[in-house]
């Protein structure tokens, strides 16, 4: 590799490996956010009341059919705006929050299409047998959904992590993306520095494909 | 029977996107075209005969082509920002470019060039000229030629009228103070307010919204574009602490173009000369801090040392 590569993230490693571990940490909550968010909405499309579904769906279409932009944007300028709500939100907060709840809907609805993938004679048969509808959600549909859904679930998680680019740019937060920026605009090495700034988000995303891997071969539903 | 409407609609749906692409690169050259503006400045005399230059040469392309693209910041008022009322671009770096426009005998075009893009713009020839609050120093002098300085800004520091805190420079330690990507105030910030903490965004305008929702407690820049910030806020804002550094404004041309320019040059002469720089001063920027207009009449090298006692 020609010197001017190494050289750009040698000098600047301190920020590259600080904006890194900003958008380690960025994906990690939204994560978590899109999990518990997308399997509580996801439990809602499926419930068999009538509210719960619409409410559901209502989400689902919410936060899957405005720019994640938008949305970034609406809950950090938004929310701080002086003139409206006056939230002192922080940008780390409102990029976790926006890219979790963005991320949930897509979740929820691979959770969905997992349980309707389970055969409905098994709902029947549960019930039938005593089981209680959450019981039955809970010890008999929904591990079965999971494990039907492992890698749509993953390309989710691939695709939360490049969105979480957008966050950094937009928000003022010195994310892996906008450190290369902060570097780029000292030594004008556009291609070098944002060559790094790309092998940072392609290793995040390739240590989570490995995972996804490892739990495809151990749990996913061999068809 | 259902095949054939499926290939119909394919069909219609392909029509569609060829035609909204077409219109959308019609649009685009619409408004690039529009951007140069069919108004001149408010100058005095009508434009004596440009001077000619060769085919061949950077300025007689320019004159062959009947058009000059300037870079400009289309949101630093009161050097360059976009009326919202007529959508033209206005400001003193405007005046600025029209006159260097007129001298030439073509139209003005202009582009918007944020600090972090305007080297890279004239490097890559997507600009023919950068007029954009730029400071004469030593590491851009080695990436692009510049003018003689029009102009000479000073850092100051805005905060919020409320804020009791910051007073000036050695008051920003643990604060969070905003400037442009790209601009000279990280590296001033740095020296200067070591332990402030740096939120570096693309525009001015960015700065101003983080300010306002207090995200940051001050903004670094120079002095004019923090007036023309407290201009558009209705007073919401005020300067504190001393200046900070001077900051000769060149015009940016690409590196080794001598005779452009030395054309730029004699040009700014002129226009400090004849009463357009006084006007252009009085209009954009006297009238709101009462200041003289004070055209500098130092050179690029004078402008570059000037930049390296900043600090000290």
């Amino acid at each position: 590799m020609p010197t001017a590569f190494v050289d750009i993230l040698t000098d600047n490693f301190g920020e590259f490996s600080s904006g890194f571990w900003v958008t380690v940490r960025l994906v990690v909550v939204a994560f978590a956010i899109a999990m518990v968010v997308g399997t509580l909405i996801g439990a809602f499309r499926v419930a068999p009341n009538k509210w719960l579904q619409r409410a559901g769906g209502l989400y689902v279409e919410f936060f899957r059919n405005i720019p994640l932009l938008v949305l970034l944007i609406l809950l950090f300028y938004g929310l701080r705006d002086k003139n409206g709500p006056g939230i002192p939100i922080t940008g780390f907060v409102a990029g976790v929050l926006g890219l979790g709840l963005y991320t949930a809907a897509y979740i929820a609805e691979a959770l969905r299409s997992g349980v309707f993938s389970v055969s409905k004679g098994q709902i029947e048969a549960s019930l039938s047998l005593g089981f209680s509808y959450t019981e039955t959600m809970r010890r008999i549909i929904l591990p079965q959904a999971f494990r039907t859904v492992i890698s749509p679930i993953g390309s989710l998680i691939i695709a939360m992590i490049k969105n979480s680019a957008v966050i950094g740019v937009a928000l003022a937060l010195d994310d892996l993306l906008k450190v290369g920026r902060t570097i780029q605009s000292r030594n004008f090495q556009t291609f070098e520095t944002f060559f790094w700034a790309g092998v940072g988000y392609l290793i995040l995303t390739g240590l989570v494909t490995v995972v996804i891997r490892q739990l495809e071969n151990r749990y996913a539903i061999k068809r | 029977m259902r095949s054939t409407h499926w290939r119909m609609l394919f069909a219609a749906l392909a029509a569609m996107s060829l035609a909204l692409f077409v219109a959308a690169c019609g649009d685009d050259e619409e408004t690039t075209t529009g951007a140069s503006g069919s108004q001149t400045t408010a100058t005095t005399e009508p434009a004596e005969e440009a001077k000619k230059f060769e085919a061949g040469t950077t300025l007689g392309d320019i004159q062959k082509k009947g058009e000059i693209t300037i870079g400009v910041k289309f949101d630093v008022p009161p050097f360059g920002f976009k009326n919202t009322s007529s959508g033209e671009v206005e400001g003193f770096d405007i005046d600025m470019g029209k006159a260097v426009a007129e001298a030439l005998g073509v139209k003005p075009k202009f582009i918007e060039a944020i600090s972090d893009n305007r080297i890279p713009f004239l490097e890559k020839g997507t600009a023919d000229l950068i007029l954009s609050t730029m400071t004469i120093n030593e590491e851009r002098v080695g990436q692009i030629a510049f003018s003689d300085p029009y102009f000479i800004a000073k850092g100051r520091i805005l905060v919020k009228k409320d804020n009791a805190d910051v007073t000036g420079i050695d008051t920003l330690s643990g604060k969070t103070v905003c400037t442009a990507l790209g601009s000279t105030y990280e590296a001033t910030l740095k020296s200067q307010a070591p332990d402030a903490k740096l939120k570096l965004v693309d525009s001015y305008s960015e700065c101003l919204e983080l300010l306002q929702n207090d995200t940051v407690e001050a903004i670094s820049t120079d002095d004019v574009i923090l007036t023309g910030m407290i201009i558009q806020t209705g007073d919401e804002l005020k300067l504190v602490g001393d200046q900070l550094t001077q900051e000769p404004y060149g015009a940016g041309i690409k590196l080794g173009e001598t005779e452009f320019v030395d054309f730029v040059n004699e040009t700014f002469t002129k226009v400090k000369e004849d009463g357009r720089y006084k006007a252009s001063f009085d209009k954009w920027v006297g009238k709101f801090t009462g200041e003289e207009a004070e055209p500098p009449s130092i050179s690029v090298d004078e402008a570059v040392e000037l930049v390296k006692q900043n600090g000290k």
